[in-house]
């Protein structure tokens, strides 16, 4: 393909007009420079900035930005409340991988089967995805009213006294937690259920004829053909989670008593509400060396094929 | 009206040359078939000679007009895809249009032409399908169309047979020269397949690693091999080829400058007993393999100068044990040591040669 | 070999308790919106209010500039499909179809983006907007979406799976590089092309980070924002009128995908998968 543009390129050089040598030379780019332009302008450039501000003082206002080293990012690591937003960004995001995953391969093996009954209700857990994050967050938040909501109602009937669900720090992050799951176990299930689908029906009748118990057939060939799927939703829940932030945004404020406090919300509060720009990039790059790590770790395990396709 | 010349055509890809100083000319008018295992190159000149990929060194002229910088579509040259190429998302009649309607030519002219065309291949009860819904043998004769319908000087053909059933194969062979005689254009037809060179072509060009092995009428081809790639190459099953030494004590004395000494297996024959012919050496021979086609029978045997291929076209002789064969001297190739045909070192006249292999 | 009933009585328990935890929400959301004031304040709850409350819609909508976020949410999230249309066609179609020096570099800058989330550059490319006066416009909620890392990729994996051939062939055939994109390489992509479409809308439709950070008057404020504002009216929480305001969100959206359902669990699945 290469050489067919070449050669027509240079076809076009000698046989006709200068101008179109350069044209067929520099389509290309000029197909992808708009695309290339907006990533330059709204994705490289602002984070070379914000290494940039992770090394200064700044407010925002002033017309000065004070270069102060790495001292934004010592202060931080030496931080309680910065510790204490990592521990929480840490826990939320383990609980929700592990459940959301969790629960959604189980659904997935459940649901895997023909009917209406089963594809409408892939599609009623598929629905809190496509909603918005706002309404999620407002319904849940009204479900889990202390005192007028749906969630203790519930527990009521079955005997469990009321949970302060959002307004006490205990139980906070346990339902935001929740409302991650929630909204989450759909998307997981149907690609699950697209992994488990594309597991080939003779590996499963070769298995049959060999007498494997189903419990083996799951282990041997179920897992193993479902691992890269596994993976990748995993990796993709984690980076998710830890950018978490309309819901604490909406929900809970961060509250109480810093108990939900995450990494995004954080680096929002210093930007938005404390100004301190500095700092607040700083908190971001420490983001963005975890999601790159993260990434890498992803790209490096592709390529070395879990896959058993 | 097209003649084709390539002349000292090369071609390399990342240091690696496909194509080394190939000069030929293709004959106005002709049916020239390229022919060669797969990568000896005929695919590289053949999209070269198409304008999709420009020679290293070299120039191509079509109809006596230097066209290496000219673009695949300013070369007045139609193409048959081996996958055939057809635009998906059209109908047949669009996949027929396209290129005239690209072309800027009228409606009412391109709804004309493509009725002819379609009439012609027998496609006028298909023009609004798509190709997903058409036969193999359908998809051929619309790739065909559309090649036709531009009127170009030249066709060219790459393997457009090799995705057919064996039968619709031989049919749609049959149709393609026929088409030929009709439109009397240049043919440039690429395939690996020897029997369809040999079938199809009024000159074939055979090709081994970037270079021309012989260029000749078909019979020609079979007849007088310019070298052992040829010989091998043409014929089916292939020529049996064997260093002289394999013929120590059987043919004496193998004349100097004789390297390697072939005979193809039509030209022996097998019989359950021996008798003598002059000029001829026999050989008691076992049986390996047999199988039985029908009208011929190919045999595998082995004897005093190695395994060879025997095609027969009398009734089989018993399935195994001893038979003998026998090759008349005149009809052995020889070949030099660097492997090229030499007709002028005839065995045949060397009578005290004739010798009773002794199995 | 037959199911014992007892399994096929647990089953299906399972599924009802299933349905209703993810759609009773929902169910709770409507039930809530038609409700009075005073019905919200019941414990026990109750679940069919004695009249529907239509009036609360209009105070919902009443309660902010709505049309004004309505008018900004389809300006936004139309100007984003178009300019991804746009921007994402010829730039999958270099990277899948050209050979041209540095292509590798510009494309591992790509799938660098790609990886990218905004949640992470918000400040930075806040700090920008504002320095190019772009902050408090719908532009600003535009621009930064105006391509699309994760389109690009998408769509130049369909266009290298179409055979080399079938462009020799429309070259011959004297077809320009952007008819040989329109009529061959968009045709064959479209499902591609709607699964975007569908990724895109619903993505940005719903989007609420984004117009928080980078609006501060209801200048350029988006449907999610000023429903998620609602909270903060008339003080107290009345969950009747929230829940109405939610559910003029939530309704389209569902309505869509109640009705190019398989299409859309498709498209989202497929980027899972891909």
């Amino acid at each position: 393909m290469a050489l067919v543009k070449d050669s027509m390129g240079m076809g076009e050089r000698r046989s006709t007009s200068q101008s179109l040598v350069s044209w067929t030379r520099l389509r290309p780019y000029a197909m992808i420079s708009p695309a290339i332009l907006v990533f330059c302008l709204f994705f490289i450039y602002p984070i070379g900035y914000m290494v940039y501000l992770s090394f200064h003082d700044w407010n925002f206002v002033s017309p000065t930005k004070e270069f102060i080293g790495t001292a934004n990012f010592t202060y931080l690591l030496s931080n309680l409340e910065f510790r204490e937003v990592i521990v929480n960004s840490f826990i939320y995001t383990f609980f929700t991988v592990f459940l959301t995953i969790g629960i959604s391969l189980l659904l997935a093996l459940w649901l895997n089967r023909g009917g209406a009954i089963y594809s409408f209700l892939q599609a009623s857990i598929f629905s809190p995805h496509i909603t918005s994050l706002v309404s999620v967050s407002m319904l849940w938040m009204w479900i889990m009213d202390a005192d007028y909501g749906l969630l203790n109602w519930a527990l009521n009937l079955i005997g469990i006294e009321s949970i302060p669900w959002l307004t006490s720090p205990d139980y906070a992050l346990t339902s935001l937690i929740m409302v991650a799951v929630w909204k989450g176990i759909g998307f997981n299930t149907l690609v699950f259920i697209a992994g488990l689908q594309s597991i080939p029906k003779d590996l499963y009748e070769a298995a049959e004829l060999d007498h494997t118990p189903p419990w083996r057939r799951f282990l041997r060939i179920t897992v193993p053909m479902l691992s890269p799927t596994l993976f990748f939703l995993t990796i993709i829940g984690i980076i998710n989670s830890f950018q978490v932030f309309e819901t604490i945004n909406l929900m809970t404020e961060g509250g109480p008593i810093n108990s939900t406090n995450t990494f995004v919300y954080y680096i929002y509060q210093y930007g938005f509400q404390f100004f301190k720009i500095g700092y607040a990039s700083a908190a971001g790059v420490i983001l963005l060396v975890i999601l790159s790590v993260l990434t890498v770790i992803y790209f490096k395990v592709l390529s070395k094929k879990v896959h058993y396709r | 009206m097209a003649e084709i010349r390539l002349d000292n055509i090369s071609k390399t890809f990342n240091e690696d040359r496909v194509v080394k100083n190939i000069s030929l000319t293709i004959k106005d008018g002709s049916f020239t078939v390229l022919v060669g295992p797969s990568g000896c190159g005929k695919s590289t000149i053949l999209r070269m000679l198409a304008g999709f990929e420009k020679q290293t060194e070299g120039d191509i002229w079509i109809d006596d007009k230097l066209v290496n910088d000219l673009a695949p579509s300013k070369r007045d040259i139609a193409m048959v895809f081996q996958n055939y190429a057809l635009y998906p998302t059209m109908t047949v009649k669009g996949n027929i249009e396209f290129g005239l309607a690209n072309r800027k030519i009228p409606k009412k002219e391109r709804r004309q032409l493509v009725e002819e065309i379609a009439e012609i291949v027998g496609l006028s009860d298909h023009l609004n399908k798509k190709p997903d819904k058409l036969s193999g043998g359908q998809r051929q004769r619309v790739a065909l169309a559309r090649a036709m319908v531009k009127k170009p000087k030249v066709f060219i053909l790459d393997e457009p047979l090799s995705n057919l059933d064996a039968k619709l194969r031989t049919q749609m062979r049959t149709e393609l020269i026929q088409l030929h005689k009709k439109l009397g254009t240049t043919f440039v037809y690429v395939t690996h397949d020897q029997v369809e060179a040999m079938s199809m072509g009024d000159e074939i060009i055979i090709l081994n690693k970037g270079m021309v092995q012989q260029k000749a009428a078909p019979i020609d081809v079979y007849q007088n091999p310019r070298n052992l790639f040829a010989a091998e190459f043409i014929g089916q099953p292939p020529m049996n080829v064997f260093d002289r030494t394999a013929y120590e004590g059987i043919v004496e004395p193998v004349p100097e400058g004789v390297r390697y000494i072939g005979f193809r297996p039509e030209h022996a024959s097998v019989s359950r007993t021996a008798a003598s012919i002059p000029h001829t050496i026999e050989l008691e021979s076992e049986i390996l393999t047999l199988e039985t086609l029908g009208a011929e029978t190919i045999y595998k045997v082995k004897n005093r100068i190695g395994v060879m291929n025997i095609r027969s076209f009398s009734a089989p002789v018993a399935k195994d044990g001893c038979c003998f064969v026998s090759i008349p001297l005149e009809k052995f190739y020889p070949f030099g040591a660097d492997k090229i045909a030499k007709p002028e070192l005839d065995l045949s006249m060397k009578k005290e040669a004739v010798l009773n292999g002794i199995g | 070999m037959k199911t014992p009933l007892i399994l096929k009585v647990i089953n299906g328990l399972g599924l009802v308790l299933l349905f209703i935890i993810f759609a009773m929400p929902f169910v709770w959301m409507a039930s809530t919106a038609f409700k009075t004031l005073g019905e919200t304040l019941t414990f026990p709850p109750v679940w069919i209010p004695e009249s529907l409350q239509w009036a609360n819609f209009a105070q919902a909508w009443n309660s902010g500039p709505f049309l004004k976020y309505f008018f900004n949410s389809v300006i936004v999230t139309l100007f984003i499909l178009i300019l991804q249309f746009a921007t994402i066609i010829p730039a999958a179609y270099a990277f899948a179809r050209y050979q041209f020096p540095l292509k590798n570099f510009f494309f591992a800058l790509t799938m660098i983006c790609l990886m990218i989330p905004s949640q992470l550059i918000f400040l930075p490319v806040y700090l920008n907007l504002s320095s190019w006066g772009l902050l408090d416009s719908i532009w600003g909620l535009i621009l930064p979406f105006a391509t699309s890392a994760f389109g690009i990729f998408l769509l130049r994996q369909s266009f290298m799976q179409v055979p080399e051939e079938l462009l020799e062939a429309a070259r011959l055939d004297d077809a320009t590089e952007w008819q040989i994109i329109r009529k061959i390489m968009l045709p064959l992509a479209k499902p591609v092309l709607i699964t975007l479409a569908l990724f895109s809308f619903i993505a940005h439709w719903n989007d609420y980070f984004w117009p928080l950070v980078m609006t501060t008057t209801d200048n350029a404020r988006t449907l999610p924002l000023g429903i998620a504002m609602l909270r903060q009216v008339e003080g107290g929480a009345a969950w009747n009128t929230i829940m109405a305001g939610n559910l003029l969100l939530v309704v389209p959206i569902l309505i869509i995908f109640f009705f190019a359902q398989r299409h859309i669990i498709r498209a989202f699945v497929y980027t899972g998968v891909k």
